[in-house]
């Protein structure tokens, strides 16, 4: 069995076991607390079976009255939807009808009178706490969430037409004209005063509060249309024109007020070891980093450790690249040739085939920054090309010349 | 709160009630606002929010020359944003199957869009044309794949939150509201064609 027919299981069996009360409390109108009914009335009031009368009776929850007078088709059956205005005339009858009663004299109909506006008037208090309430919590949780415009405009009408019905009844009650009627009656004044006019303003202020829920929702409902509008729109406009990109707006004299974000700034902050506060914060920190380390020390792999042999192992020669021996050959000539300047590209023409001129000047001069550290009687003069643009910052070399000078220059 | 509060919009996030509720309604107090934006002011920077309030960010208090080339930058990231923003707004309609494009707060799970556009082979091409934009190209050539690819782009941009690791259901950011009205901006601005005619009508009867 589920555990919301475990509940009315309950329900049902506390009824049956509270039947005298709750007969007591319809026919009567009110139960009044005793030492022995005390426990009962409470269960009855936590199951919303009964509901305050006054400070010490119960009565019927106006929902179950309704439900009795239709199960024992009471001439008293009035539905929920009925317009509500229609309780306020039935509730000024009733009234006037209990006071031509009273005028009469006619005490049994007074009673009777007074029954059916006691009635009358919890009814309606009871309807409009309810209708207000369920309202409320509609709007609160439930409004909006539908998918569709359709669904929403169906839904907007029922919000609108039970707002209409409950202020229309609001509107009817008139509290000065209905208390002005009864100010010689001051049990019915009393009856109305507390159970409805007092409450009118908590009902006007939870319809207040639709109200202005409503309007927002609406003005949201509008949003949400345009948006749709909008992206439906600019993605029909970007898939005919991909190339689009917006103006440079970030450009203008005045940057629209959405653009203007901050640059995200990276924090870091440092702790002080010098703090004391800190120091067991930052101790286990420590500690926590040196058991990270010795983890991930042990998962290193083991470095293997060269091999020691006492037998003489192969020496390999590695050839000189070519050019490194063609720049020794040139070199030599040079050094050979002292006080001789030589052209690297007639040496290169002369005896290099198979390297470019451009290639082989920058090997002279890289080989000629490196040997003249160590001599300096090796002299180096570029030939540059005629400079085609001016104050390019840069210089063609068309060949170098090398010179080694003698000792006594 | 406050310190949480003001790193994060240092650090130039959008605060929003799905990205951050307790800081949304904190910022949602007149007073709390004013308090933060005092702090910001000294830094000149100031509290700023969306068109409809549904998000707080840190904007400049002045406009100088540095300034300028920090907006410029969000410009810039908002241009590369717009085209596949768009589209993955237009394609949740389709996917979903309502009139009404994404709000802040809305929700999408993975899977039920997953099956809804593997079943729908328009919608699959819909989505593979997002390899054409450089943040979503995807090394998985799968629906799967390349829809992981979509949202994990859009969450990088700020647009969405993974609400629900477990369950892969996401959540609109009010970053979105920003993107709104921006793009409403140029699109008043630069007359981009959208048609408004039916709109204004159907709001008509909603009353």
């Amino acid at each position: 069995m589920s555990q919301s027919q475990q509940g009315l299981e309950r329900l049902l069996r506390t009824l049956a076991s509270h039947s005298e009360l709750i007969a007591e409390a319809y026919f009567t109108g009110v139960v009044y607390k005793d030492n022995q009914n005390q426990r009962a009335l409470n269960q009855l009031k936590q199951l919303k079976v009964l509901v305050n009368h006054d400070a010490d009776g119960y009565r019927i929850a106006g929902r179950l009255t309704q439900f009795l007078d239709s199960a024992l088709s009471s001439d008293r059956v009035r539905r929920l939807d009925t317009d509500l205005a229609d309780w306020i005339d039935t509730l000024k009858l009733q009234i006037s009808l209990y006071q031509d009663a009273e005028v009469e004299n006619r005490l049994g109909d007074c009673d009777n009178y007074f029954a059916e506006i006691e009635r009358l008037v919890f009814d309606l208090s009871d309807t409009l706490e309810e209708n207000t309430r369920y309202l409320s919590m509609l709007v609160n949780s439930r409004f909006a969430n539908v998918r569709t415009l359709a669904e929403k405009q169906k839904q907007n009408t029922f919000y609108i037409s039970r707002l209409e019905k409950l202020v229309n009844a609001i509107t009817a009650l008139q509290p000065e004209s209905l208390l002005e009627m009864v100010e010689d009656q001051p049990l019915i004044y009393d009856l109305l005063d507390h159970q409805l006019i007092r409450k009118l303003p908590v009902y006007q202020q939870r319809l207040q509060d639709i109200l202005d829920k409503l309007k927002v929702f609406l003005f949201e409902l509008r949003q949400i249309e345009a948006r749709a509008q909008l992206v439906q729109g600019f993605a029909f406009f970007l898939q005919q024109n991909q190339n689009y990109q917006p103006q440079d707006w970030s450009e203008r004299d005045t940057i629209p007020e959405h653009w203007n974000q901050i640059k995200p700034l990276a924090l870091l902050a440092y702790a002080d070891p010098l703090d004391h506060a800190l120091e067991e914060d930052l101790i286990e920190i420590a500690q926590k980093i040196r058991i990270d380390t010795e983890v991930m020390l042990a998962k290193q792999k083991q470095r293997s450790l060269s091999a020691v042999s006492l037998s003489p192992q192969d020496k390999t020669t590695l050839d000189l690249p070519l050019y490194r021996k063609q720049l020794r050959v040139y070199f030599d000539r040079v050094l050979k040739n002292e006080g001789q300047s030589i052209s690297a590209v007639a040496f290169q023409q002369a005896f290099v085939d198979d390297i470019e001129p451009s290639i082989w000047l920058s090997c002279v001069l890289n080989e000629w920054l490196r040997r003249q550290q160590r001599n300096k009687r090796l002299q180096m003069e570029l030939i540059q090309a005629d400079v085609g643009r001016h104050f390019s910052g840069n210089k063609k070399v068309r060949d170098i010349v090398l010179q080694f000078r003698g000792a006594n220059n | 709160m406050f310190d949480q509060l003001l790193k994060r919009l240092l650090q130039g996030e959008f605060i929003c009630e799905v990205s951050d509720e307790a800081g949304f309604r904190y910022l949602q107090d007149p007073e709390n606002a004013e308090q933060v934006d005092a702090f910001l002011t000294r830094l000149d920077y100031r509290l700023s929010s969306t068109q409809n309030r549904l998000a707080f960010f840190a904007a400049y208090r002045t406009i100088d020359n540095s300034a300028r080339s920090d907006i410029r930058k969000v410009f810039y990231q908002f241009r590369i944003e717009l085209q596949p923003v768009v589209e993955w707004l237009d394609m949740m309609m389709s996917c979903l199957n309502q009139d009404t494009a994404l709000s802040p707060g809305d929700t999408l799970s993975f899977s039920g869009l997953l099956q809804v556009i593997e079943q729908n082979q328009a919608l699959a091409d819909r989505l593979q044309t997002f390899a054409k934009f450089k943040d979503f190209t995807s090394g998985d050539d799968s629906v799967k794949g390349r829809l992981e690819k979509l949202l994990f782009t859009l969450c990088k941009w700020g647009y969405l939150t993974l609400a629900n690791k477990d369950t892969l259901i996401y959540q609109v950011n009010g970053k979105l509201d920003y993107f709104y009205q921006a793009l409403q901006f140029i699109q008043e601005h630069e007359q981009i064609p959208v048609e408004q005619g039916e709109t204004d009508a159907i709001q008509g009867s909603l009353f």
